[in-house]
């Protein structure tokens, strides 16, 4: 056969029908994709010293990570207008105020590591921080799990290790601040404005 | 290889519309059109197209390697000097390139002659890729076409499996789609190369040309400040090298598809350079630059084509009268094409009429995937040069 052996034309339509069962379908990818290694096995340490003590990173690489855990704290985690709002969910004690804002967010009860990331000989660790909130509301099913700052449960507070997905400690997205637009561009639109508009379709060939 | 006629699928508009095809009919005139088909037998696929492209792919390689270590060429192909760093670098890497289209006039029998490559923004990539591919099953499915009918065809896989082999080469990056303003076809391309991409499991997000930003530091920048680490980019290398933002170029830590070095490729001096180094090839034709027009005096006529052009802009015939080329009388507006371009200076090819089926010139569209030949796309024209209105037709293998 000299063609495509198999398109999935599901995944090609851009009108959706609208009463396809797609939740019961993403379930079972969702299983499937799990079980084909798209895990991976971490540690989460509450502290520097736990990280020393518990993880093969030595304590230069371990207070990078926790410097870069508590940065990503600040940006990413989980926010609340009021400390109740914050210390119902995170126990009491548990929150504070935002450095520079009037809102409150919980503390930050630990850190992730995968110890597979750290490159032993260029001394550097090739995943992202990721911080780790205990999550206390009594009765949730939830009460007392590890938590990532967008919500994903990890599993109860106090094992040994945890498996989580590949992304979780994958680089997130870097932002930086945009000085100028509009620098490509200008070649095409002089190009289009030829001949008073000819016709023509785009400017791949 | 024979021309054949075949009956419209009922109701194929709404079904492109479903599928999310725009581009099927534009400014009125009809660009998909299978009220025909062409037919070829196995072995003109394999050996006439197939085998040849990958060849040619290999010999452009070689021209790529030269020109890139020879500054008097970099300057032949016109690429500004304050880049030769950036397209050098991109070659030394190895850097990854995604596809190709390569040109051909065939009619069946003989080698295929080579006209260009497009290896930047090749185009019509949805149309050969999926779109043509549902059209040999519909027509089987509905009999018809003969059950053992077959397509050259494997691009969408092809292209599915590079992304998965190229997101290993660039892992945990976000892959940024990119094309200009206002045109259903680029957008549509790469929307398709977008679905290609998620399909290899690669996150990806969308951002138009004109408004890619930067940041103080030289990064390039999305609509959400995100900065841009890979970028697939449907818009020529020439064009964003001479454009306010070139200068970032090189600078900034992004992987590219296509690779800098593909501008050596998608360059029409790439034509007299594989005469150069592989003369008398059967699938190549005489070109030469503007200041070796003395070596084709065996030549009747001649093809002037910019060393930058997209889908036959600008494209005219000189005739060899008693030593000198002549342009021809352009009074017929079929041999002479129009377009923006040409400032740059040209080069010749000898001139090799596109077979014709009945009122239609034919050019075959040949695929590359990194280095191996995918499929095939069938375009006709009722002129002699291809243009990028020129309509669309699907073919079988039988």
């Amino acid at each position: 056969m000299k063609r495509t052996q198999f398109i999935n034309l599901d995944l090609m339509r851009k009108i959706k029908p609208k009463f396809l069962l797609r939740p019961i379908a993403l379930g079972v990818t969702a299983a499937l994709l799990s079980a084909c290694g798209n895990d991976q096995e971490v540690k989460i340490v509450s502290s520097v010293d736990d990280c020393v003590s518990s993880t093969s990173l030595d304590l230069e690489q371990c207070e990078i990570a926790y410097k870069n855990a508590l940065a990503e704290a600040e940006k990413t985690g989980p926010k609340y207008q009021t400390i109740n709002a914050c210390e119902s969910e995170f126990g009491a004690g548990q929150c504070v105020q935002s450095q520079n804002q009037s809102i409150f967010m919980p503390l930050m009860a630990g850190f992730m590591i995968n110890e597979l990331l750290f490159n032993r000989d260029r001394r550097s660790y090739g995943g992202y921080y990721n911080p780790v909130y205990r999550y206390y509301r009594p009765y949730s099913p939830y009460h007392n799990t590890m938590m990532m700052a967008d919500g994903t449960s990890l599993g109860k507070y106090g094992k040994k290790s945890y498996n989580v997905s590949k992304s979780a400690t994958k680089q997130k997205p870097m932002v930086s601040r945009t000085v100028s637009r509009g620098g490509f561009g200008s070649v095409a639109s002089a190009k289009s404005n030829w001949g008073g508009g000819s016709k023509s379709k785009g400017w791949g060939g | 290889m024979l021309r054949l006629p075949i009956n419209e699928r009922d109701g194929w508009q709404t079904k492109a519309e479903e599928f999310g095809f725009k581009f099927h009919t534009m400014y009125g005139d009809q660009y998909w059109d299978e009220s025909a088909y062409y037919q070829f037998s196995l072995k003109q696929i394999e050996q006439d197209l197939e085998a040849p492209t990958e060849e040619i792919h290999k010999m452009c390689l070689a021209v790529v390697d030269k020109v890139i270590n020879d500054d008097a060429l970099m300057t032949k192909f016109c690429i500004p000097e304050s880049h030769w760093d950036f397209i050098r670098q991109s070659w030394l890497n190895g850097d990854p390139s995604l596809y190709s289209r390569l040109d051909f006039a065939y009619s069946g029998t003989g080698p295929a002659k080579l006209y260009e490559n497009n290896a930047d923004t090749p185009t019509s990539v949805y149309e050969t890729g999926f779109w043509q591919w549902l059209w040999l099953q519909d027509n089987v499915d509905n009999n018809t076409l003969n059950k053992r009918s077959d397509q050259f065809n494997s691009l969408q896989e092809k292209l599915v499996n590079r992304f998965a082999d190229i997101q290993f080469l660039t892992p945990d990056r976000q892959l940024h789609f990119a094309c200009c303003k206002g045109t259903d076809e680029d957008r549509g391309t790469v929307q398709y190369l977008e679905d290609c991409a998620n399909a290899a499991g690669i996150t990806t997000k969308f951002v138009y040309i004109e408004d890619i930003g930067r940041d103080a530091d030289g990064n390039f920048t999305d609509l959400d400040n995100q900065v841009i680490s890979w970028m697939f980019k449907l818009y020529p290398w020439e064009f964003m090298m001479q454009e306010e933002f070139g200068e970032f170029l090189g600078t900034n830590n992004i992987r590219w598809i296509e690779p800098p070095w593909k501008s050596i490729l998608s360059n029409k001096a790439l034509l007299p350079m594989l005469w150069k180094l592989f003369p008398d090839h059967p699938n190549l034709l005489p070109a030469f630059f503007e200041d070796e027009l003395d070596q084709a005096q065996g030549i009747d006529r001649l093809v002037k084509k910019p060393i930058f052009s997209r889908e036959g802009a600008n494209i005219s015939f000189l005739t060899n009268k008693n030593g000198t080329f002549v342009a021809e009388e352009n009074s017929q507006q079929s041999s002479s094409s129009d377009g923006p371009y040409g400032e740059e200076g040209y080069i010749y090819q000898a001139a090799h009429m596109l077979p014709q089926f009945g009122q239609n010139h034919t050019l075959i569209g040949s695929w590359l995937v990194d280095d191996q030949a995918a499929g095939i796309s069938m375009r006709e024209d009722s002129g002699p040069i291809t243009q990028d209105m020129s309509r669309f037709i699907p073919h079988i293998i039988l």
